[in-house]
């Protein structure tokens, strides 16, 4: 099994599309595992189909009982995050800003404090218009622990992946808690740099943190050709970096379309297309490399 | 309002890459023509308004945000296990009475500390980021930026809330991280109002439902930016529309924004976005219950 993270620092950048362009030029017998839990598009991408639910369950939360509240205040004390609040002369755990610590509880000298499970989102498993199935999921909005449902949706991929399967993971924005749960025991990570003066910058952080995972990586420059002189700028970052570059994809606005026309960048014609082949080939041919290594 | 003379509006949208930065950036200059305004970088895993500013220069030292985490006092650790076993986010490991810290994963919650019978542990600080303040080019600005590798990202947003809210400005204009987990959650925490800014695409629409929901579940009132208006077909509108948003104001995508914005380089000159800016505020403010809307103080 060979696990390849697309990833970017920015959002916008192109992870989404181009993941689904590498699935679909890997074929059926690839997993596509969308680990942008907050913000899951993988399954608009491919055309999601007979999509199976289970719930997903972050671990205990917090709530404190208010007739057992004797209203003291040493749960807000013993809160570090500013999660509890006052409510109606009494207290009450505000569960989007909670960090599931149970500090309050070990606290609270009333036992008012219980811990209660409550349904966080979805992991989700589905079929695709292009045949691969694909692992998602949907995170409750203001929940905690994208990292953990990161975790397993990579766990349930690994699980439907075949001995020789690659499983490709389309990573979230950022450099935090659920982009390092998507990097953690990749082969190799696909560096989507957009061609802007963020772009550039936010990918910087990225290829640091990827390096200091020790992770290989390559890149693939989009939306160039807009402004030279960011062009530039992300090939010199790469360069300075020593990440190889798998191609180069103009900005063009026809590529957005696609999303919504029911096919991925790897089955288009025209300028843009072709150097989308080339830098798909160019981490096909990565891909294949490890395969032989094994 | 948030705090006594102070507005706090949050521009949000879920997906990453609509236009967050370049909204709030917009936003925070036409307001501080009327009044004092701080543009806040909440985005701090890949914090990028200050790049907007081509004169922009540090107004104060940067300011370490750390976070306590637990150190063992091998003199005075009976290996009882007790910490660890208090610790839910598994960062200390208790095998045969040898225990091991990991402070990477520590949120710094204290509750290692608060069960050890034999004060064992004490707590020193760990750098997980830092807050900065700028000039840019006129408009005060403040940062967060969570260190590489690390993921304590709230703690370094809350000491950038924390920073901002003694800027005492009237008007706080916060650049928010994408998606609606942990981070985007604290980030609109204690805002009057969230800008949602969408793209005409179906992965934004998508994302904006998350983040339109987020905000409810908050209490905070929302309404939505339409940005590179005319970019795509998905209908950001009628959307909006079923979900009970107002659409605040439109952005039309032209080919030369979309290349000055890769380049960082802010609209100033172009009457149509100011025009567009300030009524986007207005509606903001005003549905925000600020005292005076888009006037003077």
């Amino acid at each position: 099994m060979i696990t390849v993270c697309v990833a970017s620092g920015k959002g916008g950048a192109g992870k989404t599309s181009l993941s689904a362009a590498i699935a679909e030029r890997l074929g059926p017998s690839c997993v596509f595992a969308d680990c942008d839990v907050d913000a899951a598009n993988g399954a608009i991408a491919l055309g999601a189909k007979g999509t199976r639910s289970e719930p997903y369950f972050a671990g205990p939360g917090f709530e404190i009982d208010p007739a057992a509240c004797t209203s003291c205040g040493a749960c807000r004390a013993a809160c570090r995050f500013g999660a509890i609040e006052r409510a109606n002369g009494s207290f009450r755990v505000v569960p989007e800003l909670c960090e599931r610590c149970g500090a309050c509880l070990s606290r609270c000298p009333a036992e008012a404090i219980r811990t209660y499970e409550k349904q966080a989102g979805e992991l989700l498993v589905s079929d695709s218009r292009l045949g691969m199935r694909i692992v998602h999921a949907e995170l409750e909005p203001g929940e905690d622990t994208s990292g953990k449902l990161v975790a397993q949706v990579r766990g349930r991929a690994a699980e439907l992946a075949g001995e020789d399967a690659v499983i490709v993971v389309d990573a979230p924005p950022g450099i935090g808690c659920p982009v390092i749960a998507s990097i953690t025991g990749c082969d190799l990570v696909v560096v989507v740099v957009e061609a802007s003066a963020s772009g550039v910058r936010d990918a910087a952080r990225l290829v640091e943190l990827v390096g200091s995972m020790r992770r290989r990586a390559m890149a693939i420059v989009n939306k160039s050709g807009l402004n030279q002189a960011m062009d530039d700028a992300a090939r010199a970052m790469l360069k300075e970096a020593g990440i190889p570059v798998a191609g180069e994809i103009p900005f063009d606005p026809a590529l957005r379309s696609v999303e919504e026309s029911n096919r991925t960048w790897a089955s288009l014609d025209g300028e843009a297309a072709t150097r989308i082949r080339s830098a798909l080939c160019a981490v096909d041919g990565a891909i294949g490399a490890f395969k032989e290594k094994r | 309002m948030s705090d006594a003379g102070t507005t706090v509006i949050a521009v949000a949208s879920g997906k990453g890459g609509t236009g967050k930065t370049t909204v709030a950036a917009h936003l925070a200059i036409r307001g501080a023509r009327e009044m004092p305004t701080v543009l806040v970088d909440l985005d701090v895993e890949a914090p990028d308004a200050s790049g907007y500013f081509k004169g922009v220069r540090r107004s104060g030292d940067a300011s370490e945000v750390s976070v306590l985490v637990p150190r063992l006092v091998e003199a005075r650790c009976t290996g009882c296990g007790l910490c660890a076993k208090a610790c839910r986010f598994g960062a200390i490991l208790s095998i045969g009475g040898v225990v091991t810290i990991d402070p990477k994963v520590c949120k710094g919650c204290g509750s290692c500390v608060n069960a050890c019978p034999a004060a064992a542990l004490e707590e020193i600080p760990m750098t997980v980021g830092q807050t900065s303040s700028f000039d840019a080019d006129g408009l005060a600005m403040l940062e967060g930026r969570m260190a590489i590798g690390d993921i304590r990202s709230t703690a370094v947003i809350e000491a950038a809330k924390k920073r901002a809210a003694e800027s005492r400005a009237a008007l706080q204009v916060r650049d928010c991280p994408p998606g609606v987990s942990c981070p985007a959650t604290h980030a609109i925490e204690g805002a009057d109002y969230v800008v949602l800014v969408a793209e005409p695409t179906e992965f934004s629409i998508h994302d904006l439902g998350a983040a339109a929901r987020l905000a409810r579940g908050r209490g905070i009132r929302a309404g939505v930016v339409i940005n590179k208006d005319g970019f795509g077909d998905a209908d950001v509108a009628g959307f909006c529309e079923r979900e009970g948003i107002p659409v605040i104001g439109r952005i039309a995508f032209e080919r030369e924004r979309a290349a000055s914005g890769a380049a960082a380089e802010l609209w100033s000159d172009d009457a149509a976005i100011s025009g567009e800016m300030d009524a986007i505020l207005a509606r903001a403010l005003a549905a925000a219950g600020a005292r005076t809307v888009g006037g003077r103080r």
